[in-house]
């Protein structure tokens, strides 16, 4: 039988953040609870220390906190701990779905982020525009989605702010590999596709990528879970 | 004028050292429990916390270095010096 490890492992950026965050903020509050504890004359040694509690440490928990805060917002289970989501973000988790977001959550590569990395802006300031557009979720979650059921059910239809586009696709989906050329479809309307002029979510969104969203005819629960004939697109 | 004698030195320190435990606090509920609202107030209201606190705290110290409230800062506080 094998022990359990005491002390958990860092396996990502994250978590390192993470412990270098507490541990500046550990410092950082001892240093200053001991000053107003011990009440030490304003020395120079004092100063010097209370520049670490007060400046120093509190700055670099503010700088690792934000990134790893950042890093933690991209996770699908950060999605995932508004109510709301849960339709979209339980399909994704769910390993017998056959949704298109199901099956790209199950790619190892980006799985766990699979919400942000196909709703993200990808211009310049890709990044901050959908931290941005975060904000206004929460502003919205808490304003209308409160006491909205626990599926989201009684509060208003999610739907994305703008139109999804086909960078959000193409990104990885190049619109040159062979296999993908020789789909008659994609073959007939490239040059479209690649202007814009036609939406790879014309034929792939709605029910195939969100089933459980009530906007596609879902109930917010898996298909087991669903009322008896109910009606999905 | 607001009255700038009338601040000592160790009170501003006092305040500094209190807003920035809370500002701490903020940031660090934020990295254990990374709820949306909590994570925004860790990155909103703590930095402004934090950021505020730095700043009275060099208030402090320029205060300090010119004079103001230099009997109580030098001396050890409120407490009385033998």
């Amino acid at each position: 039988m094998v022990a359990k490890p005491t002390v958990q492992e860092i396996n990502s950026l994250e978590q390192l953040l993470k412990l270098t965050a507490v541990a500046a903020a550990a410092i950082a509050a001892l240093i200053i609870i001991w000053y107003l504890v011990k009440r030490p004359p304003l020395g120079r040694l004092t100063k010097v220390l209370l520049l670490f509690g007060l400046g120093v440490m509190p700055i670099g928990v503010a700088l690792t906190g934000n990134v790893s805060g950042f890093e933690y917002t991209l996770k699908r289970e950060f999605c995932s701990s508004c109510h709301v989501m849960l339709p979209y973000t339980e399909d994704a988790a769910d390993p017998r779905s056959n949704s298109l977001a199901a099956i790209h959550s199950r790619n190892a590569t980006f799985g766990g982020e699979s919400c942000y990395t196909c709703h993200a802006d990808y211009a310049l300031f890709g990044a901050m525009t959908t931290k941005l557009n975060g904000l206004k979720h929460l502003y919205y979650y808490i304003t209308e989605y409160a006491s909205s059921g626990p599926y989201g059910e009684k509060g208003p239809r999610i739907h994305l702010y703008k139109p999804f586009k086909n960078g959000s696709c193409t990104r990885c989906h190049s619109t040159t590999a062979p296999n993908w050329l020789a789909r008659e479809e994609h073959a007939g309307m490239i040059e479209d596709l690649r202007k814009g002029d036609a939406g790879c979510i014309d034929c792939h969104g709605g029910a195939q990528v969100h089933p459980r969203s009530f906007n596609h005819g879902g109930n917010g629960r898996a298909p087991t879970a669903s009322a008896a004939g109910e009606k999905k697109e | 004028m607001i009255g700038l004698s009338k601040i000592t030195v160790r009170r501003l320190v006092n305040v500094s050292a209190v807003l920035t435990l809370v500002a701490l606090g903020l940031m660090v509920a934020g990295l254990f429990w990374p709820s949306p609202l909590l994570l925004v107030l860790a990155m909103s209201l703590g930095q402004l916390f934090g950021t505020s606190s730095l700043a009275l705290y060099l208030l402090a110290i320029a205060l300090d270095l010119q004079g103001v409230g230099e009997d109580e800062a030098l001396g050890g506080g409120d407490r009385p010096q033998s």
